[in-house]
């Protein structure tokens, strides 16, 4: 009785596997969602989602302005930011060992807010002493500057918080203590300065309004390094399912991969939030919907919920344009309602797990 | 000569006195007649005299309620309001979606008034004060506003007259506006969304008083958030807004290409002169006036 | 301090693990109270009643517990100073209860064993595909090789972990509790598993000493050494067939069995019947 002596002749056949037949179909699908969603973003316009006005849009004489110079970096800038908004959703799952983690969650998205709350609570006062040329200047690239630093200072207080990454436990508390301070500092700003108010509302909801070449340039630049990195740090991630200890057992350094990890999460959620405002649900649903239909090692996941959040982000700017052409709805609702959707037919379907 | 007792025995001059008389009762006896009020909610407010103390939620109805003459009346406004300078006094209850409710409460106001779409003052209502819910979309919201907020003070003719009163500061700066500009299309910015104010607005509506058009037509609605393209391919001869925005317009992506950023053809407002204009109150002559002059300034092309 | 070149008496070899005045506190609580210990290579079973502190001595062997006095040597070097890496070419620990999370289907999973020999960054070669075939033969995984691995049952599962632990290679195994979730007929061919481990006569061929936890005493009894712990302390320790053994164990287990010298091994039965 040994069920464990049955020799197996070395050149069996692999059996067929399902789940890597389930990410090949993910892969394809992504591979022509993608430039097919972009495609409608560059169609999507005044008229909304026209096929019509694009191709008398391509051949007018204002297609290098219209297209080239707002639709075209706009559309490529919505892909980049949910490529970051997954990539930073899957990173936050796989370090936290939650299905429902998102990138935002260890502070970033109060920091980056109260940040910008300051700039343009500070460009207000200082209307009246600086030329409005420059506090203009200031406003505009301050902002973007403002979120990125905000988010990453954001994840630096809970990182201090938390007296390092040791702890996953005391890291999410952490994130969790500087929302909310900060997140009540950014509210005291707002009650001093109606401005900063209006502005930050806009902040709040998400924009891909303004996304320019040098937003673009920016976002790729970011996007390529992060990924790179985060790609060298899948197999850690693979090890932590196996309990942190036994990935300690098998020579991981574990606090150094954690703060690794963590500043991946905060230079993607930060760079994402800086061009785009708050954009809800991206980076908890593209990870997600990935795992649960195509689900694999972390190589796989962490490329594939960027590819996933980048469709995702592309689809939701064509409705906000489409909707209501002329007239826009703010990105951020939109995907909220996604993920709204989302989470209440999986909450009916079965467990979030 | 009149002898003093002789007076009396005038009859026109007692017949003169008993309808002087009379007349004054009437008018003190109108002032304390109830009277009814409908708001823009279709609510109907029931008053037994002109309430003696007021608080406003909205800068423009406190506006409106100082030049209508209640400034003795307020007891308390919102954060934003801060004109004229005669109130800063008064004690500031928070905005229209977070009111200090027990602030309000505790200043025990006979009404408040508030906007159409304020959530947080459901609260009073429910605590049983008198909410006056009042839109100020169009010019016409305007007129009906200071009409009620008139009646609301006891003296129902002031509104129109009041009205009547912006008309023709509104007509006066319409003269202003050189005929070389008269026509051209206007985009008017509220805030970076980009958010416009099209034709059917207060703003607009001014505008248009004054000769101009929008590049917002009136079926997108009031304030339109508008796709940053529609502006770009609109090309508006002139844009208007507030000063500190101003100046990065022609950075955002395609609307260096907009022939009024390159040419500078823009009314850029400082804020205080902006507050007045997106405020549909009784200062909409002055900012009638804020408009011709930058108009005035600009030389035609 | 006993001598780094002890002798083991039933396997004739120096002692591969050492540990010396091991105290260990746990949320403020001690719980190891000075534990010495000499493991050499073979096979040895740590037993000894619920709270006894064996998963935590395991622990602190394998490095994964802080310790507040004492030391542990891994052939003769301090685990205090070792790096990560090295230790973790040296000895592999497998965790009790058998919990993971994600999505890794069980190729995946033996392979991340590999870690220890490649590191994070180094590319999986055909060495490495060989242990990991070998160590899924070992263990009855093969034919799963694609299941996801939350799909498998409990002891299907702990045998894929198990897998995984010896595609490390390393020539020292701590398991704590290995047998948990495994039926009868599994749990024996795990135990003919570790005496062929211990041997050096599996596929592999390299002879491994295996240190496991076990609550399963008759598959103690199978082992080169038995340690008998009770409340932080080792109480006894020799070969199976040692009486002072038997009756260190009926003590600690305060009488609830029964141990008796059998044919081949000892005999445990509990003693359910009341007189």
């Amino acid at each position: 009785m040994t069920p464990f002596s049955t020799p197996v002749p070395a050149n069996t056949p692999a059996a067929p596997d399902p789940q890597a037949q389930a990410r090949n179909r993910l892969a394809w699908a992504l591979l022509a969602l993608v430039p097919l969603f972009a495609l409608a973003g560059l169609a999507t316009g005044t008229r909304g989602l026209s096929l019509e006005a694009f191709w008398a849009d391509l051949q007018g004489e204002q297609a290098g302005l219209i297209l080239g110079q707002i639709r075209a970096p706009r559309t490529l800038g919505a892909a980049l930011v949910g490529a970051l908004l997954g990539l930073g959703g899957a990173l936050a799952q796989g370090l936290f060992r939650n299905p429902l983690a998102d990138p935002y969650l260890l502070g970033s998205a109060a920091g980056a807010g109260l940040a910008v709350v300051l700039v343009l609570a500070g460009a207000a006062l200082a209307g009246t002493t600086l030329s409005l040329a420059t506090v203009a200047w200031l406003e505009r690239v301050g902002l973007v500057l403002a979120a990125f630093a905000g988010a990453l200072a954001g994840v630096a207080l809970t990182l201090a918080l938390a007296q390092g990454a040791v702890h996953t436990l005391r890291l999410l508390l952490a994130g969790v203590v500087v929302a909310v301070l900060l997140g009540a500092l950014s509210d005291l700003v707002t009650v001093a300065s109606p401005d900063a108010l209006r502005g930050k509302q806009a902040f709040m909801l998400g924009s891909t309004s303004f996304l320019g070449w040098q937003a673009v340039a920016l976002l790729a630049a970011g996007s390529a390094l992060l990924t790179v990195l985060a790609l060298r740090s899948a197999r850690a991630l693979d090890a932590l399912t196996l309990g942190e200890d036994s990935a300690a057992s098998l020579g991981v350094a574990l606090p150094r991969m954690r703060l690794l990890l963590v500043v991946l999460l905060a230079g993607a959620t930060a760079l994402a939030v800086a061009h785009a405002g708050l954009v809800a649900f991206v980076g908890l649903v593209a990870p997600h919907l990935v795992r649960r239909h195509a689900p694999g090692a972390h190589a796989w996941l962490l490329g594939a919920s960027a590819a996933m959040g980048a469709a995702l982000l592309l689809a939701a700017d064509v409705v906000s344009r489409a909707v209501i052409a002329p007239q826009e709805l703010p990105v951020g609702v939109v995907t909220a309602v996604i993920g709204g959707v989302y989470l209440f037919v999986l909450l009916r379907r079965r467990g979030l797990g | 000569m009149l002898n003093p007792s002789s007076v009396w025995r005038s009859p026109a001059v007692v017949l003169r006195l008993a309808l002087l008389f009379c007349l004054l009762a009437l008018g003190a006896g109108a002032g304390a007649a109830p009277f009814v009020l409908r708001d823009d909610r279709g609510t109907e407010h029931r008053f037994d005299a002109p309430p003696r103390r007021i608080i406003t939620l909205l800068p423009s109805l406190t506006e409106s309620v100082a030049v209508l003459g209640g400034s003795p009346r307020l007891v308390g406004v919102d954060r934003y309001s801060n004109w004229p300078a005669e109130l800063a006094a008064l004690p500031r209850l928070g905005g229209l979606d977070d009111a200090l409710i027990e602030a309000i409460v505790t200043l025990k106001p006979d009404v408040v008034l508030a906007s159409t779409s304020a959530r947080s003052i459901d609260r009073l209502e429910a605590l049983g004060f008198k909410v006056l819910r009042l839109k100020s979309e169009t010019h016409a919201d305007v007129r009906r506003t200071l009409s009620v907020l008139a009646q609301l003070l006891g003296t129902p003719d002031e509104g129109e007259r009041l009205w009547a009163r912006l008309q023709r500061e509104i007509a006066a700066a319409a003269q202003r506006v050189p005929p070389a500009l008269k026509g051209q299309r206007v985009y008017f910015e509220i805030g970076g969304g980009p958010y416009a104010a099209g034709r059917s607005s207060f703003i607009g509506e001014t505008l248009s008083a004054l000769g101009m058009d929008n590049i917002v037509p009136a079926d997108l609605g009031p304030f339109p958030k508008l796709n940053p393209e529609y502006v770009v391919r609109a090309r508006p001869d002139l844009v208007m807004g507030v000063a500190r925005e101003q100046a990065a317009l022609v950075a955002r992506p395609g609307w260096g290409s907009i022939p009024a950023l390159a040419h500078k053809r823009l009314c850029a407002f400082d804020t205080p002169r902006y507050e007045m204009l997106i405020r549909p109150g009784p200062r909409m002559g002055e900012a009638a006036a804020a408009m011709a002059d930058c108009l005035a300034a600009l030389a035609p092309r | 301090m006993k001598p780094a070149n002890r002798i083991d008496r039933t396997t004739g070899t120096a002692p591969l693990l050492q540990c010396q005045g091991l105290h260990v506190a746990l949320g403020g609580q001690p719980v190891l109270h000075g534990v010495d210990l000499d493991l050499a290579s073979g096979w040895t079973a740590i037993v000894g009643p619920n709270g006894a502190g064996k998963s935590t001595l395991l622990r602190a062997l394998a490095g994964l517990q802080p310790v507040s006095q004492g030391e542990v040597r891994l052939g003769g070097d301090p685990l205090r100073l070792m790096p990560a890496a090295q230790r973790a070419r040296r000895l592999a620990w497998l965790a009790q209860g058998g919990q993971t999370s994600g999505e890794l289907n069980v190729r995946e999973t033996v392979q991340l064993g590999r870690i220890a020999q490649r590191g994070l960054l180094g590319a999986l070669d055909a060495d490495d595909a060989r242990a990991v075939a070998h160590a899924m033969h070992e263990t009855g995984c093969t034919a799963w090789a694609s299941r996801p691995l939350h799909a498998l049952s409990g002891g299907e599962r702990q045998r894929v972990l198990l897998a995984r632990v010896l595609a490390t290679e390393a020539p020292l195994l701590l398991l704590d509790e290995p047998t948990t979730h495994l039926d009868a007929p599994h749990q024996v061919a795990l135990a003919r598993l570790f005496s062929r481990l211990a041997r050096g006569t599996t596929a592999q061929g390299a002879r491994r000493a295996v240190v496991t936890v076990l609550h399963d005493l008759p598959i103690a009894l199978h082992a080169d050494r038995v340690v008998v712990m009770q409340a932080g302390r080792v109480l006894a320790e020799g070969t199976p067939a040692e009486a002072s053994l038997h009756r260190a164990l009926e003590q600690v287990f305060d009488h609830a069995v029964q141990v008796r010298p059998g044919p081949q091994r000892a005999q445990v039965s509990l003693a359910i019947d009341e007189d």
